[in-house]
């Protein structure tokens, strides 16, 4: 007999509601190309921020250089499918590989470094890799002028609207979160959750607090230089600008606005902030003011982020339909 | 099982640790007390890992583990509790219970990323293994709630069997019955005993004289330090350096 | 040439340990690294400028003007978002991004109310170029390194001389001793918040002078200015001064002699080394805790 390792909720109408919802947005959108592209973008930072999720919702460490893997994906596939002719899958894979190692060569020494140490040495390579991108040796990342890329395409097929687009996007999203879901849920998942907990103890239970922190720095690597990959293929133009401290700012608001440590949190930040972003267009030269105030909002008011409020919330309403009851019950009583 | 050879812990100026050698038998129960301040705790980070000793050895079944890191002692088969609670406090009792177990599941990041039907098998029964252990001490009722909203007490028994979970040939457990009442003192002195039932040696630092005199075999008197005296319960009782330090004026 | 480059290098790092002197008294007195530091510092050069050149004060009112605003303005950071986050015992990533919030919205305000081109300083001076030695160099130049030279000195001594400045080490120290001892600890705090964004504006009302006001002139040489912190020792007063310097004068040397394409990586790499190799820094303070 299995016994139940937490507590079992039915959410199978849910799930498949979800998924139903998520396949048939384009046709939602009407045929808006620009909607799409939305949503395509959306699917992106989905992944990019699962990623920082992992790193840091669930290891605790955090990361304000994560820019710095999305432009290694980004320019990685770019230069490896135009340079070398490889197939353009396959260079996605490779960048991001590239981003898991050069991840992992980071988080080797970080790993004796907390909190605030800890992020300056992210946002110092995130710059190193900014200054790079912008003077590159030889010009490989074309600096200034940013990089082109070719006509999308997977195993023959060419991707020509942002509807086929999206349904790639939707796919890789599909594998990303499901592996994220395996590893969370497993021993290496515990003991990244583990050391964010009491990173002390975890040593003192037999985890190798190093090698757990470099294996989460890697994995988010990879998660967010893939993504990388994804919008250079979605936009077939990237600047250095995209890759700015700013970039890993934003990944780190979309996260906490929707709440660490968890899968769906990183799709509520998302869909949310890129939202709101869009949403205030308009106000162009206001954009990073009216950003800055948000971030505070959220800081004060919403520290679990939207799902962990929602989550609050429905707990909050369980707990005051209970006592309601209980106390009819009591008056009955009496 | 266990001995040590002079260790010595300094900081600083402030020798913590002064040149202890102690013997730890196989299944049995030792306590190491002492006045506040007496180095105990130090001596323990020592063994488990936290700090490396100045001078001096650490024999754990015929291998230095001096200088060895925490998870490497664990590795070893030596476990700890602490003396500030050091609970996951987010995870689920079963939860905290299960990251015990780390040192002896063999799934690595691949077959955990992929959910290879090894690794789902061997969760399966990690999972049912943390309720055997949950049982064991009575805590089953409490196995999916948070760690943080167990009493106090509860907690205490959840540190400990999750020290147990590895499978450790010795548990060190430092203060286990502070802040327990004298119902959960009783409930721990049984406790002690069914786990030296399992196999597993006991080395325990307390402060309840009571429960240290009736369950150990053979108690070790730190002060300033230094080893000031060793022996059976009754011996240690009547040594008069042991009474000095503890009631004369320190 | 290699005087002109010292001068250089010693001018930069003297901003560089203004900033980093900032960052250290924040981390001693809050144990918070805050990532404003380097747009008080625009703050400062705008003041300045509006003080200077739209009011037309003297440049000494102008000067001492735009430290006393930012340096309620670093009081009322501490008072009214920092101690409230603390007080609210939220995740500390919160207080460093709530940081990071207020530097864009000072960044984004001042492009609002300024323009994001470059604004220039009328002359401070009469002449264009004083020769010291065989050298040539702005009297700004001159007017930096002898105000910075001064801002430290007064601090030396204000912190260890002064009643205030040794209730204010204490308070850094040991918070809840400090308490007992009948020391203000809340009002210290914002003394030193205070404090650290006066140094800033110091450094740009020196800068703006020498290289003109923009929105982000300080977010750059702000974030290069934790690597002066860091290689001298974070939280160390003395350090952050010294790191700074070697900062400037190192990283304008590699300009001069290597090449001024990377020049600004230079500031980071260092930064990394220093994190991975020697975290306490030169002066090795043991701020840190290890893992």
């Amino acid at each position: 007999m299995d016994l139940p390792n937490r507590p079992k909720k039915n959410r199978t109408l849910l799930n498949i509601s979800f998924a139903a919802v998520a396949l048939l947005i384009p046709l939602l959108a009407g045929g808006q190309e620009y909607t799409l592209l939305l949503f395509c973008i959306i699917e992106v930072y989905i992944i990019a921020v699962s990623g920082l999720d992992i790193v840091f919702g669930y290891c605790g460490q955090i990361s304000l250089g994560h820019a710095a893997f999305y432009a290694i994906g980004a320019y990685g596939t770019a230069i490896l499918h135009n340079t070398f002719g490889l197939p353009i899958l396959l260079t996605m894979i490779l960048s991001a590989s590239l981003a898991a190692l050069i991840g992992a060569l980071l988080a080797y020494p970080a790993s004796k470094l907390v909190f605030h140490f800890l992020s300056l040495s992210t946002i110092a390579f995130g710059e190193i890799v900014y200054q790079f991108l912008i003077h590159s040796p030889g010009g490989i990342t074309k600096n200034f002028n940013g990089l082109f890329t070719q006509r999308f395409s997977i195993f023959g097929y060419v991707f020509r609207t942002n509807a086929a687009w999206y349904y790639f996007g939707l796919i890789c999203v599909a594998v990303f979160l499901g592996a994220k879901y395996y590893l969370v849920n497993s021993k290496t998942g515990r003991a990244f959750t583990a050391i964010r907990e009491n990173t002390h103890a975890a040593n003192g239970m037999g985890i190798n607090v190093r090698k757990y922190k470099v294996m989460a720095f890697a994995t988010s690597a990879f998660y967010t230089a893939f993504a990388g990959a994804m919008y250079i293929h979605l936009a077939s133009y990237v600047h250095p600008d995209t890759f700015t401290q700013r970039q890993s700012v934003l990944f780190l608001t979309m996260l906490l606005f929707g709440g660490s440590g968890s899968l769906l949190g990183p799709i509520f930040g998302v869909v949310s902030v890129e939202l709101l972003i869009e949403s205030l267009r308009a106000f162009q030269d206001y954009q990073v003011l009216i950003y800055g105030v948000l971030m505070l909002i959220v800081i004060v008011a919403l520290p679990g982020g939207l799902y962990g409020g929602f989550r609050d919330i429905a707990i909050l309403g369980k707990g005051f339909l209970k006592n309601h009851s209980r106390h009819r019950l009591d008056k009955g009583r009496e | 099982m266990l001995t040590t050879d002079k260790v010595t812990i300094k900081f600083g100026g402030l020798t913590a640790v002064n040149a202890v050698s102690l013997h730890i038998a196989p299944n049995k129960i030792t306590s190491l007390i002492g006045p506040n301040g007496a180095g105990k705790t130090t001596f323990f980070n020592c063994i488990s890992g936290v700090y490396k000793p100045n001078s001096g050895r650490v024999i754990f079944n015929e291998k230095e583990i001096q200088g060895k890191k925490p998870y490497q002692i664990n590795e070893e088969g030596i476990s700890r509790t602490y003396q500030i609670i050091n609970l996951f406090r987010k995870m689920n009792v079963l939860e905290n219970v299960v990251v015990g177990m780390h040192p002896r599941l063999k799934s690595g990041y691949l077959s955990d990323m992929f959910r290879t039907p090894a690794q789902r098998k061997e969760e399966r029964s990690a999972f049912r293994k943390a309720h055997e252990w949950l049982e064991f001490v009575g805590l089953e009722e409490d196995a999916l709630n948070p760690a943080a909203s167990l009493s106090y007490g509860k907690q205490r028994l959840l540190e400990i069997v999750r020290g147990l979970a590895s499978d450790p040939k010795l548990i060190l457990l430092d203060e286990p019955a502070a802040g327990m009442n004298s119902k959960e003192k009783g409930e721990l002195d049984i406790l002690l005993k069914k786990i030296l039932d399992l196999g597993v040696t006991i080395l325990v630092i307390e402060h309840d004289m009571k429960l240290v005199m009736g369950v150990s075999d053979y108690i070790y008197v730190l002060s300033n330090g230094l080893l000031l005296a060793q022996g059976t319960p009754m011996e240690v009782q009547n040594n008069p350096d042991v009474i000095t330090a503890y009631l004369g004026g320190e | 040439m290699l005087l002109n480059l010292i001068i250089a290098g010693l001018v930069l790092g003297s901003i560089y340990g203004l900033i980093a002197l900032g960052y250290s008294l924040i981390y001693k007195a809050s144990g918070l690294m805050s990532f404003v530091q380097g747009d008080i510092m625009t703050v400062g050069a705008y003041l300045g400028l509006t003080f200077y050149h739209i009011l037309k004060l003297p440049f000494a009112v102008s000067f001492l003007l735009s430290i006393l605003c930012a340096f309620f303005l670093g009081m009322l950071l501490e008072k009214g978002v920092i101690r409230k986050l603390l007080n609210k015992n939220v995740m500390p990533i919160y207080v460093v991004l709530a940081t990071i919030a207020i530097s864009y919205i000072i960044q984004n305000a001042l492009m609002l109310g300024y323009g994001s081109i470059t604004l220039f300083y009328p002359s401070v001076f009469n002449v264009t170029s004083v020769k010291v030695w065989a050298a040539n160099i702005q009297p700004e130049a001159l007017l930096c390194l002898g105000t910075s030279l001064v801002a430290m000195v007064l601090l030396h001594f204000f912190m260890t001389k002064t009643k205030l400045g040794t209730a204010m080490r204490a308070a850094a120290m040991d918070s809840v001793a400090a308490e007992s001892c009948g020391i203000n600890v809340s009002l210290s705090t914002g003394i030193t918040w205070g404090l650290s964004a006066g140094l800033a504006a110091i450094a740009g009302m020196l800068l703006g002078p020498m290289y003109g006001v923009f929105p982000i002139l300080g977010a750059t040489i702000g974030r290069k200015g934790f690597s002066g912190a860091v290689v001298g020792g974070y939280g160390n007063m003395y350090g952050s001064i010294l790191g700074g310097i070697l900062l400037g004068l190192l990283e304008t040397l590699v300009a001069g002699y290597v090449s001024s394409v990377y020049k600004n990586l230079f500031a980071y790499i260092i930064l990394l080394i220093f994190l991975f190799l020697k975290p306490t820094g030169i002066f090795n303070e043991r701020a840190i805790q290890d893992v």
